[in-house]
């Protein structure tokens, strides 16, 4: 074979594309086409700039949605990659709609490297990107030509993407989740050793340090604003790799472990100050001094890191 | 030396000591709160308090029967609001009770000034139910400390400031009341201490829409006093009275109503109740059949397991309410967002980060594992409440910023019971002598019991002074910085009216703010009584309280609808909002502008909710998506320059710079560090008034054209521009005469 398959269907492509331009007004020619990658694609046609434009035939009566993304690692677009499963799996479960129905919608990806002029076209400075776009004719028309973006706020999985494009679609796309068999053989595997370490396992729910331990961490790890980490959805660090974020309102992933740190560390402290040393008459005196030195860096440090969030006018030893 | 006083003197003394304590802890509890009153004046504060202030107002002048049958409908116009059913009456009834007491005495108080220091008044109070408390924890000086860290303890300050008339004001005060009754109750058996644990629980719910809280605590506790195998009569004769005359109380407030056997965030408490019931049975019938014992346990799991799939199935019926949306946006965090967009949109229901805790908490935080630590070491019944109320608020409190104020005073116990073990063990001076005592002691009792095979460990000991020296000091500096960054924080963040505002020069000269009531007094002493006033819902309170106005929305958002209406209006081109306005008789509209002077809280930056909110009810209509640019974010493209919002901000907005500025180029916008549009033009508004700094802006709705032209066109024909079929370049010679288009 004289060209890869690969290649020999983009040469296709391009083919198409030379005679769907020399015939823009034919949208049924382009539809044929786009029904055929898409087939060949799994539900996705892997676009570049001349099926970009034959997917967007001014006449089309169909609607599109097309995913811009990045997935070239010279990009470093991790959330272009954290995405891009998620888009497959909508993408083919598309496939097991009705054949009729199939083929008003198409989904497609475009990549950077392949359709730079179509991102600066668009205006696209961010990826990834998902737009819906309309059928302009045809029964499936809505009298609107402006595309709908979706919002990554809503979330990189599948189902948030789903709830949105089905809106828009003639049918609600039937995605189901696939079965996480991951998911299943921890759980059966953890089910297993609980099963098996039941009797140690009962002894230490009897034990009231194991709840001690259990309330004191749950208390602490949700002072340091654990949830607020999760409910924003804070990147881990900054994006010049700084560990705290500016101003008091906010806060990186990274310091809910610095913070449940220096907590937890002072915690120990005044418990071992309280409750531990008095009981031991045994070296004493350097326990109760380191301890109290303990407090004092890990406190400095911790109203040092204060003071770095917003004003503050007091410090301790720095 | 003299001789030590006798027993009963020094028991005397230190009662008398005590006394002496609490009081000075209530005067440092409302000496920090007095500082708003001090630097500002004698001023209600923030929004919610307007509308009780202005219910109270009714309440004293009118009476109570009166205000509990008070249609008000000067809000939510034209649909009003029937106040009576849909409030919590417990802070206007305790202002207008105090306010009928000192009147009785003839002390002819203001009631502007009663509603001020309502909140001061109550946290002293709260100091000392949080004494009793802590006392049932551990002992006197553990109460006093206690005490003293909720009076200064910034998160509950930030709630209870002079001026801060809001539920919370007294609400912290009664949950804490209700808690010592309960622990009181449970400690004794006390059908008593349950009965007033249940009329404060009666007051609680008729004070704050957070008795939610302690109706899931309670039985909470209960429940897992039962799973550690520690169920007593005790806790039958509490939890029943409490709940029996609580619940019966609870449901005669009419905002209330059935909602304690309909809704899911009252069944636990309804199912424990049940619980406590069968425990109880079978325990008697234990007593009296030993081998029904297993039948027993056998039947109350049974009988658990089926009020599970009862409750279950009931929820799916529908009989009984899934958890309301502000409750059920707790555990599902990301529920609120997705869904219901005006609880999102408020600042205070916000997760909480790290800084804001440690502002509000500082030294407590770290200081509470302690004393989690040392209730598990005593672990009697009242500690498990302790560390069930510190872990269940940790959490609330990290999930939602206001819910701070729940978590405030149980930090405050667990720390003081810390605080004050430490002192008891590193002050106890005496202990030289008394550890020889106590080991002739230990001895005595070790061959007592010498069955008992562990070792028994020997008793809290510091051997030198130096060591104690070592300890104490630091944590006496703990204890003053403490106070320090309190009185800072209290200062700093939480004493501002946020009705008048203060701005700081380089010198540290302070200038006064004081647009919104300018703005205020221009409505009522310019407009007609029976104006009707649009705006952002949060400042309906505001207009309704300081203007005596109509509004359309208000701080109670109870008609996401009409919200939405407000937000769409404000989104919409002025083409699409006028019939709107006049549809609603609107008669002028309100707008916060901070572009002149940096006020960052104004409503271009409120503009997202407003649009979420509306295409949660027109999702045709309006589009988030329309109103961002390519990065994704809020820019001043297309629909947002033709929205009714942008251009009431920046309408004239370069006239007004270029005046003060000289003519640069470029006009900034100050908040958002933006160039400003210029020659933004009104058709169908026209300004009726802007305060001193532009904060506020109002605007008056025109009339239809009385020869029946769409006002656009009439406008255009009275600045001479000509539209129509006639050449334009013919007209467009003159220079049009208005003077905003630049």
């Amino acid at each position: 074979m004289l060209f890869p398959p690969q290649v020999s269907l983009l040469l296709s492509f391009l083919l198409f594309a030379v005679l769907a331009k020399a015939t823009p007004g034919d949208a049924s020619f382009a539809h044929d086409e786009l029904r055929a990658l898409a087939a060949t694609g799994g539900g996705v046609i892997k676009l570049d700039t001349s099926s970009y434009e034959l997917l967007m035939n001014p006449n089309r009566h169909w609607s599109a949605s097309i995913h811009f993304t990045a997935l070239n690692p010279r990009f470093g677009c991790s959330q272009c990659k954290q995405f891009d499963p998620s888009w497959k799996a909508v993408a083919s479960s598309w496939m097991k709609t009705t054949k009729a129905s199939r083929d008003n919608h198409f989904f497609g990806t475009l990549d950077f490297d392949d359709g730079q002029h179509v991102f600066s076209e668009l205006g696209i400075a961010a990826a990834p990107v998902v737009l819906f776009f309309p059928a302009l004719e045809g029964p499936h028309s809505t009298g609107r030509s402006d595309s709908v973006k979706y919002d990554f706020s809503e979330g990189f999985g599948p189902e948030p993407l789903v709830s949105f494009l089905s809106r828009y679609t003639p049918i609600a796309i039937p995605y189901s989740a696939p079965l996480d068999y991951a998911f299943m053989t921890t759980a059966f595997l953890l089910t297993i050793t609980s099963l098996v370490a039941l009797p140690f396992l009962l002894s230490a729910l009897r034990n009231r340090w194991t709840w001690a331990a259990g309330s004191v961490f749950l208390s602490i790890v949700m002072t340091s604003g654990f949830m607020f980490t999760r409910i924003r959805h804070s990147p881990p660090v900054g994006r010049d790799g700084q560990w705290v974020a500016s101003g008091p309102q906010t806060q990186y992933g990274g310091e809910v472990y610095i913070i449940t740190a220096l907590y937890s560390v002072l915690g120990l402290a005044f418990i071992m100050l309280t409750m531990v040393i008095p009981r031991q008459p045994a070296l004493q005196r350097a326990q109760l001094y380191l301890w109290s030195l303990v407090i004092a860096l890990v406190y400095s440090m911790l109203v040092a890191l204060f003071k770095s969030k917003m004003h503050y006018p007091f410090k301790m030893l720095f | 030396m003299p001789p030590l006083p006798s027993q009963q003197t020094a028991l005397t003394i230190t009662s008398l000591l005590r006394l002496v304590a609490l009081g000075l802890i209530s005067g440092a509890a409302i000496a920090p709160r007095l500082f708003s009153v001090v630097e500002f004046e004698s001023i209600i504060h923030e929004f919610d308090p307007w509308f009780n202030y202005r219910a109270t107002r009714i309440l004293t002048s009118k009476g109570f029967h009166e205000f509990w049958n008070w249609f008000d409908a000067n809000a939510w116009y034209p649909l009003g609001r029937v106040v009576g059913g849909t409030v919590y009456p417990g802070l206007m009834a305790t202002s207008g009770i105090i306010y009928a007491v000192l009147h009785a005495m003839n002390l002819p108080v203001d009631i502007r000034n009663i509603c001020v220091l309502l909140a001061p008044g109550f946290s002293a109070l709260t100091a000392w139910a949080t004494y009793m408390f802590t006392k049932e924890m551990k002992d006197e000086s553990a109460g006093l400390l206690a005490a003293a860290f909720i009076a200064v303890a910034p998160g509950y300050i930030s709630r209870s400031v002079a001026g801060s008339y809001d539920n919370e004001a007294i609400a912290i005060t009664l949950l804490m009341i209700t808690f010592y009754s309960w622990i009181k109750a449970l400690k004794l058996g006390s059908a008593l201490f349950g009965t007033v644990a249940a009329m404060f629980y009666f007051y609680m719910v008729a004070a704050w829409g957070g008795y939610v809280f302690i109706t899931n605590m309670i039985p909470l506790h209960a429940l897992a006093l039962m799973l550690m195998g520690r169920y007593t009569g005790r806790l039958y004769v509490a939890y029943s009275t409490w709940y029996a005359i609580g619940t019966l109380a609870s449901m005669q407030v009419p905002f209330v109503g059935f909602q304690p056997v309909s809704t899911s965030d009252h069944m636990a408490a309804l199912g424990v109740f049940g619980l406590v019931q069968i425990v109880a049975l079978t325990q008697v019938v234990k007593s009296h059949v030993s081998s029904t014992q297993f039948q027993g346990l056998l039947s109350a799991g049974l009988i658990l397991a089926l009020g599970v799939i009862a409750f279950a199935g009931m929820t799916y019926r529908g009989m009984i309410a899934p958890w309301t949306g502000r409750f059920y946006s707790l555990w599902d965090t990301s529920y609120a967002a997705k869904h219901i967009p005006i609880i999102a949109s408020v600042s205070e229901h916000q997760p909480t980060a790290w800084p804001s805790l440690f502002r509000d908490l500082q030294f407590l935080l770290f200081l509470l594992p302690a004393g989690l630590a040392l209730c598990f070491y005593h672990l009697r019944d009242e500690h498990v409440f302790v560390v069930l109320y510190a872990v269940a608020a940790s959490y609330f409190a990290g999930v939602m910023n206001r819910l701070v104020l729940t978590l405030t005073p149980v930090v405050c116990v667990a720390t003081a019971m810390a605080v004050s073990e430490m002192l008891d063990v590193y002050l106890d001076v005496g202990s030289e002598e008394r550890t020889e005592k106590e080991k002739e002691k230990e001895i005595a009792e070790a061959e007592d019991a010498d069955a008992a095979s562990k070792p028994k460990r020997p008793g809290p000991h510091i051997h030198s002074l130096d060591t104690r020296l070592a300890v104490i000091l630091p944590l006496c500096s703990l204890l003053a910085f403490f106070i320090l960054h309190s009185t800072w924080v209290t200062d700093v963040s939480y004493s501002s009216p946020s009705v008048v505002l203060a701005t700081y020069n380089r010198d540290g000269t302070r200038n006064i703010v004081d647009d919104f009531r300018e703005a205020y007094a221009w409505l009522r002493q310019n407009t007609a009584e029976d104006a009707v006033v649009l705006s952002w819902w949060d400042y309906g309170y505001q207009i309704a309280g300081m203007a005596q106005r109509t509004t359309i929305v208000d701080n109670n958002t109870w008609n996401n609808t009409h919200i939405a209406t407000v937000g769409k209006i404000m989104s919409s081109p002025e083409s699409i909002a006028y019939p709107l306005l006049r549809n609603l008789d609107v008669d002028y509209i309100l707008i916060l502008f901070g572009g002149v002077i940096g006020f960052s809280g104004d409503d271009i930056n409120k503009f997202m909710w407003m649009v979420r909110i509306a295409e949660g009810v027109w999702p045709d209509e309006i589009q988030e998506a329309r109103f961002l640019d390519a990065q994704g974010e809020y820019g001043a493209i297309e629909a947002m320059r033709e929205s009714l919002l942008f251009k009431m901000s920046y309408y004239r907005f370069a006239d007004r710079i270029r005046f003060n500025q000289g003519r640069s180029r470029v006009v900034m916008d100050r908040v958002r560090n933006q160039p400003a549009p210029i020659g933004v033009s009104l058709d169908y508004l026209e300004e009726a008034f802007s305060t001193e700094n532009w904060m506020v802006r109002i605007y008056k709705v025109k009339r239809e054209d009385v020869l029946g032209r769409d006002l656009k066109s009439a406008n255009a024909f009275v600045s001479g521009v000509k539209r129509g079929p006639y050449p334009e370049r013919v007209l467009t010679r003159r220079r049009p005469l208005d003077i905003h288009v630049v």
